[in-house]
């Protein structure tokens, strides 16, 4: 029995820029720990950490299966450390990666660069062919232009090839005839109308050359895991999980692969007490990450860029800012108190690290004694508030220029919060307002080591009615991979007039995707039981560039629901206008068994006020108040916090200002009303 | 107009609520262009982005506009003042107008302006939710106030404006030629689309669902804009926010004066011109000299062509464009593009010249192509006293593209208008970029 249970044992792992994730369930409680990463090869950190959970739960380690967010793509596409690729594309169009959509980066820097194309001038090669937007073929491919190809190719030497041709979305036969031709190189291909079968040819190419260029990195990386860990899947950017064979062929769906699983813990943890509607809040050192799930889950976006480039697969909508604790503050010429982009990352790090005297927002949080005297970590790292209080009043100095009048350290630490904070706003309201979503439907979920620090402020300024703060927010990605189903996403682009006599050929479009889904899944282990099929529209008015999704369902009215969904995004509709279905598509969905959730250990009375741990004094926009400090894994569950009170953990720490009621719930998620 | 400027010299102002300011009010700007790319018809506002969006003080001065269009920069502000002069805009009016001789550029961009009025009801709480009043969603709410907090204005290149020559770009000898000229109107009246207004408009274009749904975008844009800025007085207090447009003002201007001192002093001149103005073969010359004493700068354009017969006369907006564009770059920061940065710099632009044309001149080009002239000859001037900052001339055009006609498979009119990127100049330090928008214009392909 014990060996059996012992089989099924899942890993949730998350590659960090810091530490190496685990979470994992035995005996129905969950166990986390972290392990140094390993930057060089990811994997050393990963196999050390199964061996020891082999170790523990004395399951046969190779059978373990592991749940994966990696970062090897993401960087490798950050740092230009990818394959040297070839693009195979219709002649007369080889550089469309090179002048992209031709607007310059920056308006007013005369120094701006643009980043330059993945695939270098000589390894852009043009074929003679060309297919017409209704799909006609206006000029056949030639034998002989492809066997030319294929020798330049060689000579070449390259070591992936991207293949993406004008309108092959609607016509493929010219991108497989080559795709087959090219197969005789033996090196990996990313053909388009199998990666990303949709119009807008800049975009399309850009995502399947992103994909050609990671193909052999990933594909490396992968295999070798998978010599340890032959059960692996690959969290991907839009919120599922893939088998590692689909991740090393498309790697390119992973390139949010951490983030989309701090997304999937958050919405885990909501669900668990019954709230489907919430907005994530990641705040890390050097960025945010903010995305908003609906009812139905993460919203999605096919216009995401990531180092400058265009990734247009479905990815969770993830809205990314560069300010975090380690964003630095300055005051301009013009007497702006500016807080980044510029951030003091780790190294110096802000002046509390003891190595520089950079304000920073962590600087201005210690100076207000929002850390709770704990330092991070749980301790492990002291930080240095003298420093931080000389950096504060280098500030100060500067803002008293500036404003004329006398400005302290205090001060400007509040000051500067309040403009981190503006701009963290401004990004949750991209994801909610600017979307057409009311932010007071909505639960914020703050985690990452300074989410908890400024949540209840910036829940206030967009009158978000809850917080709720997970637990296990420090390993909340590596929790979301395991929690995560397998989902595979297809579409199809239409291009159909939403009319009823168009219902049977969307119909037939729908029908001949769910059944290559359904044997994919099948194989993938998945009865009819565990599979989800769900089918959207992505539709617009016709004349416009821009598709909202609907839901399709037997008996929806199509063109009414677009007007509505128009309206709720945009604030009118066009009744009188025709409405375009672009693109149907279809998310699978591998229901994973379900995580059980653990009770937070002991019970507190109802209603009972937790005793703090202790008491210090806290400088709030006001006053300075002695706030209560609690430790997280003091607190028993059902209790009710003191406020104003620090709660601090191993790895973050949640500020409760005067006024925020707090409790903590039977899973020992906090539970705060701003 | 003149009573409504600022009455008294702004107060000391608090660092960080300068800056929480800027962020809010340049964020107010951005969302109205994300409104009006996303819901805009044709593709040279959709795709391209052809477009700029705006927000002004009661006194008609810019506070802040988004990063779009470099040539509506100075050229905006005209067009809200050319407004408030003719017409007392009340709530619920929305004004059009592309008047290249009344705040306007060339005829194909239309701006719509309107006024922010405050809500009678104080219900704070309506602020969050766009689209929370579902079915009227093209109306502004009608409750009494006696004036406008701020206005809200955008302008779009719309893809016909009528004339001769489908996507009206073409040569014609004057500006009767060229489309439909708009004056001042109201396009919307007391929260209703004015329809007689507007079946004359698209009675004298080219492919008018198109243009009939690209209004409604700028309208649906500025009502974006018009909610944004009421959440903030909401939140903020109206004081405090008018208070802080004022201070926004006074800091671009500050960062200007900086910028401008650390040129050194003295008078630079330099002259570019246009090969010909496409109807006589001779050579069209744009002539600049930039004074620079202390925080201010003086440009004078004397000695630049007498307008000519072609279509390359460009408005005096765009002049003041081309230099506030100009001196914008050298100040190396994101600096809110309000009515400040123009307060140190004088613009001489002698009238019946290419530089600041009179009616009856044709100035399709002079928005496109002598626009880009006027920034190379500004940067050769200032490169003999900054030449480790100015790159060398770029392509000096933007290479404008219609076709139109009729669609032989439908029977319908059409008219597509796009431009086309070309080089940049080489930097002291870097190359120039390949295939890019220069200068003046940054629309997409």
């Amino acid at each position: 029995m014990k060996r059996r249970e012992a089989q099924r044992l899942r890993v949730g792992v998350d590659t960090g820029g810091t530490f190496t994730d685990f979470v994992f369930q035995v005996n129905g409680r969950l166990r986390i720990f972290k392990l140094a990463s390993t930057p060089a090869d990811p994997s050393s950190a990963i196999i050390e950490g199964l061996r020891r959970i082999a170790r523990e739960t004395g399951a046969r380690w190779r059978e373990i299966e592991v749940v994966h967010g990696t970062t090897v793509g993401t960087n490798a596409l950050l740092q230009r450390r990818g394959a040297r690729t070839a693009l195979v594309t219709t002649a007369g169009f080889e550089d469309v990666l090179a002048i992209g959509r031709q607007a310059r980066p920056a308006l007013y820097n005369l120094n701006a660069v643009r980043p330059a194309p993945l695939v270098p001038d000589g390894l852009r090669f043009g074929v003679r062919e060309r297919v017409t937007a209704s799909g006609e073929i206006l000029e056949a491919l030639d034998e002989r232009a492809l066997a030319s190809l294929v020798k330049k190719l060689k000579t070449a030497r390259v070591e992936s090839i991207a293949v993406s041709l004008l309108f092959s979305f609607v016509r493929p036969e010219h991108e497989r005839r080559i795709a087959d031709a090219l197969a005789a190189l033996g090196v990996p291909l990313s053909v388009s109308h199998k990666i990303l079968p949709e119009y807008r040819e800049y975009e399309r190419t850009s995502t399947v050359t992103i994909n050609a260029y990671l193909q052999p990195l990933m594909g490396t990386y992968l295999s070798r895991l998978k010599n340890h860990a032959p059960r692996l899947r690959v969290m991907q950017s839009s919120g599922g999980s893939i088998s590692a064979a689909a991740a090393a062929e498309e790697p390119v769906r992973t390139i949010l692969s951490g983030p989309a699983g701090g997304v999937v813990g958050a919405l885990r943890a909501a669900r668990a007490i019954g709230v489907e509607k919430i907005i994530t809040f990641d705040m890390g050192g050097t960025s945010t990450d903010v995305a908003l799930c609906e009812s139905q889950g993460m919203r999605m976006t096919n216009e995401a860029t990531l180092a400058g480039l265009p990734v247009a697969i479905p990815v969770m909508e993830i809205h990314t800012v560069g300010a975090g604790g380690g964003s630095i503050a300055r005051v301009d010429e013009g007497g702006s108190l500016r807080v980044g982009p510029e951030s003091a990352g780790a190294d110096p790090g802000p002046a509390c690290y003891g190595r520089s005297l950079l304000p920073t927002v962590t600087d201005a949080n210690l100076v207000l004694g929002r850390f709770g005297g704990a330092g991070l970590l749980g301790g492990e790292f002291v930080l240095d508030e003298e420093r931080a209080l000389q950096a504060l009043n280098g500030l100060a100095r500067e803002m008293s220029a500036a404003a004329r009048r006398r400005i302290d350290a205090r001060e400007a630490a509040l000051g500067l919060i309040s403009v981190v904070n503006t701009g963290m706003e401004r990004a949750l309201r991209v994801i909610s307002v600017e979307r057409g979503h009311d932010p007071r439907e909505f639960a914020l979920v703050p985690f990452g080591g300074a989410g908890g620090l400024h949540a209840v402020e910036l829940a206030r300024a967009l009158r978000i009615p809850r917080i709720i703060a997970p637990t296990e927010a420090g390993a909340l990605s590596a929790l979301g991979a395991l929690a995560s189903d397998v989902v595979k996403d297809w579409s199809r682009t239409v291009m159909l007039e939403a009319t009823s006599s168009n219902r049977a050929k969307i119909l037939a479009a729908f029908s001949e995707m769910e059944h290559t889904a359904r044997a994919a899944l099948r194989r993938e282990g998945f009865g009819e039981a565990r599979q989800r099929h769900e089918r959207t529209l992505a539709a617009r008015y016709k004349g416009q560039s821009f598709e909202l999704e609907i839901k399709w369902t037997p008996g929806v009215n199509l063109v009414a629901a677009f007007h509505r969904a128009h309206r709720a995004r945009y604030g009118y509709a066009q009744e009188a206008n025709r409405v375009e279905i672009v693109s149907a598509r279809l998310r699978s969905t591998g229901i994973v068994e379900r995580l059980k959730l653990r009770r937070a250990g002991r019970a507190a009375r109802k209603g009972v006020i937790a005793p703090p741990h202790d008491y210090a004094p806290v400088h709030f926009a006001d006053a300075a108040r002695r706030a209560a400090i609690y430790r997280r894994d003091e607190l028993p569950r059902g209790a009710r916090l003191r406020s104003p009170c620090i709660v601090t953990e191993y790895s973050s720490t949640t500020l409760i200002p005067p006024a925020a009621r707090a409790s903590v719930d039977i899973y020992g998620n906090l539970i705060i009303e701003p | 107009m003149k009573r409504l400027q600022q009455r008294r010299q702004p107060r000391s102002f608090d660092p960080t609520t300068l800056e929480i300011y800027r962020a809010l009010y340049t964020s107010v700007a951005e969302e109205m262009g994300i409104t009006l790319r996303r819901t805009a018809f044709s593709p040279n506002i959709k795709e391209r982005r052809d477009y700029s969006c705006a927000i002004f003080d009661r006194a008609g001065r810019v506070i802040a506009q988004g990063d779009h269009m470099p040539v509506h920069l100075g050229s905006m502000p005209m067009a809200v003042a050319a407004a408030l002069r003719e017409i007392e805009i009340k709530r619920g009016d929305v004004i059009a107008l592309n008047d290249p001789f009344a705040g306007g550029t060339h005829l194909p961009d239309v701006t719509l302006i309107s006024g922010v009025y405050e809500e009678g009801t104080g219900d704070g709480g309506r602020g969050s939710g766009a689209g929370e009043e579902g079915t009227s969603g093209l109306r502004f709410s009608l409750t009494p106030g006696p004036h406008p907090l701020f206005y809200v204005a955008n302008r779009a290149h719309h893809a016909d404006i009528g004339g001769a020559t489908p996507g009206s770009m073409g040569m014609a000898a004057d500006v009767y030629g060229e489309g439909l000229r708009i004056p001042p109107v109201r396009i919307m009246r007391g929260g209703e689309i004015s329809e007689d207004v507007l079946r004359l408009l698209l009675a004298n274009v080219r492919g008018t669902i198109e243009r009939r749904a690209d209004f409604e975008a700028q309208i649906g844009s500025l009502k974006t804009g018009a909610a944004r800025l009421l959440e903030i007085v909401a939140r903020r207090g109206e004081r405090d926010a008018l208070e802080y447009a004022s201070h926004l003002i006074s800091y671009s201007s500050r960062m200007m004066r900086r910028t401008i001192a650390s040129i050194p002093d003295g008078e630079y001149a330099a002259e570019d011109a246009l090969d010909d103005d496409g109807i006589t073969d001779k050579m069209v010359p744009v002539r600049v000299r930039v004074m620079i004493k202390g925080e201010r700068a003086r440009v004078d354009f004397s000695g630049s062509a007498p307008q000519v017969a072609g279509a390359i006369n460009a408005v005096e907006a765009i002049t003041v464009s081309a230099v506030s564009y100009v001196f914008r770059c050298l100040i190396g920061t994101d600096v809110p593009a309000s009515a400040g940065l123009m307060e140190p710099i004088e613009v001489i632009a002698p009238r019946g010249t290419v530089v600041n044309a009179v009616h009856p001149a044709s100035v399709a080009g002079g928005n496109v192509e002598t626009s880009q002239r006027i920034v190379d000859a500004l940067f050769a001037a200032l490169a003999q006293a900054l030449p480790q900052k100015i790159p060398a001339a770029s392509q000096g055009t933007m290479n404008n593209l219609t076709i139109g006609g009729i669609d032989p498979r439908t029977g319908a009119e059409f008219a597509y208008y796009e431009t086309v990127a070309g080089g940049m100049g080489a930097r002291p330090a870097l190359d120039g970029m390949s295939a890019v928008h220069t200068h003046m214009t940054n629309s997409l392909n």
